[in-house]
């Protein structure tokens, strides 16, 4: 073993542009699927990895409860700088644990909270809230979703609006997107490398669900006069959200997009455009970090099988 | 707080159940013509209910605005002023205050603009002709779906 062991570690970086290309140029249906995807792929590498380098981390320890034998120079020298990487190691693990633990809690406790405000209600797939504030979810739930909308923000769209903003809404819960905003999420905290894919798919989720209204409503115009509506009936922001991002945010890219025409569906493109070759980049990425993982945990699995006395 | 149940929050049922609760108490609530005590509303629950938990659901509507009290000699009467509709906006609104990311858990149909962003979309829904769709009026019945 060499350096490579570092690698899923690292290789998450390859997925930087390819986020990029993928939101703006893929089909957006597609392109969330492929990204959070790799994502998953990559997060998981990258914490199999950081795990193989605790173990050899942790076996240095005086006092560790794992065999003595794990210590030996032998297994060591499966690692370059072990005792850097394999002690770093161990609080890094710590820390992407916790993260994502409380990430996943944070999103059950959300979707719980929400449910318990609706109770008493009737359980219909749309339920309006009087309420003057302008807001729209989809809540995902165990049998079937259903999307929440107030009064407030129904005063403001146009009947047809409405039905693009419910063919909207009825789009993330009937392509269940909620599942791969739920990937990137806890990928861009087991890995902080891979937070632009998180960026990137919570976009192209938003995207996909409106050129499902469009197809639904039969206007592209109508869903975009609809998001843009909606958007400009909330108080701006007064500090951006995201600070090092420069450049025109989600909505005014949601809108303009909607103003193109339709983007076509083709499932993989060819090698030789830019978005093939991002979209082969990534796919290698992807698949080096995970036979790269593989590796090293066969290569460390042996060498302390081969240090475990029988 | 003056209330003999303030304390009483052993007695509260379950996290999951509390919404549900709520929401029946409200109902029962609305039924009433006038002003009624505590005792009215827990008889017309069903009488499964302990005097200091209804006190105490009741105590948590008055906070969140659905419900309204006055005094009458040593304890309070209780009004209705929403419906469970209104009860599960005012809950709503407090989940959505209290998810710093909420964008993230839940899907949002549009996110918070930045001033650039506001100047870019007007421009954008100003340049687009509205020639080809006549607008609708906005009386319908979607609403009701």
């Amino acid at each position: 073993m060499g350096f490579f062991v570092f690698l899923p570690l690292v290789l998450p970086l390859t997925a930087w542009p390819v986020a990029r290309l993928a939101e703006s140029r893929l089909h957006p249906r597609t392109a969330t699927r492929l990204l959070s995807a790799v994502a998953g792929v990559l997060a998981v590498c990258s914490t199999l990895c950081l795990g193989l380098l605790m173990i050899v981390g942790t076996a240095q320890l005086p006092g560790n409860p794992l065999p003595d034998a794990w210590s030996d120079p032998e297994v060591r020298a499966a690692l370059p700088y072990d005792e850097v990487a394999g002690r770093a190691a161990i609080p890094a693990l710590l820390a992407v644990l916790v993260s994502c633990g409380a990430a996943a809690r944070r999103q059950v406790r959300a979707r719980r909270r929400a449910e318990d405000a609706l109770a008493g209600l009737p359980e219909t797939s749309v339920t309006v809230l009087p309420d003057g504030a302008p807001y729209a979810y989809a809540l995902p739930g165990r049998r079937r979703g259903r999307v929440v909308v107030s009064t407030g923000m129904l005063a403001a769209l146009t009947s047809r609006e409405r039905r693009a903003l419910f063919a909207h809404e009825r789009a993330h819960l009937a392509g269940r997107h909620h599942r791969h905003l739920l990937t990137v999420h806890l990928a861009a905290r087991a890995n902080p490398f891979l937070r632009p894919l998180r960026t990137a798919v919570a976009y192209t989720a938003e995207r996909w669900a409106d050129e499902e209204a469009a197809a639904a409503v039969g206007s592209r115009r109508c869903v975009a006069r609809a998001i843009g509506t909606a958007a400009l009936l909330a108080p701006p922001t007064t500090t951006p959200l995201l600070p090092a991002v420069t450049g025109p945010g989600p909505v005014p890219r949601r809108v303009a997009a909607l103003l193109r025409p339709a983007p076509t569906a083709r499932t993989w493109p060819s090698l030789f455009t830019a978005v093939g070759l991002a979209a082969w980049v990534a796919a290698f990425g992807a698949t080096a970090s995970a036979l790269s993982s593989a590796n090293s945990a066969v290569a460390l699995f042996l060498a302390l099988r081969a240090a475990t006395p029988v | 707080m003056n209330d003999r149940g303030g304390n009483e929050t052993g007695s509260s049922p379950g996290r999951r159940g509390q919404g549900k609760l709520e929401a029946h108490v409200l109902s029962v609530l609305k039924g009433a013509a006038e002003p009624v005590p505590v005792a009215w509303v827990q008889e017309r629950l069903g009488g499964d209910l302990a005097y200091t938990t209804v006190i105490t659901i009741l105590t948590r509507l008055h906070g969140k605005g659905a419900v309204e009290r006055e005094r009458a000699g040593r304890s309070f009467v209780w009004t209705a002023v929403s419906d469970e509709a209104g009860l599960a906006a005012l809950r709503m609104r407090k989940v959505l205050d209290a998810e710093a990311d909420r964008q993230a858990v839940l899907a949002s149909f549009v996110t918070a603009l930045s001033k650039n962003d506001e100047l870019l979309l007007r421009e954008l829904l100003a340049a687009e002709p509205e020639s080809d769709e006549p607008p609708e009026p906005t009386a319908s019945s979607e609403e009701d779906r």
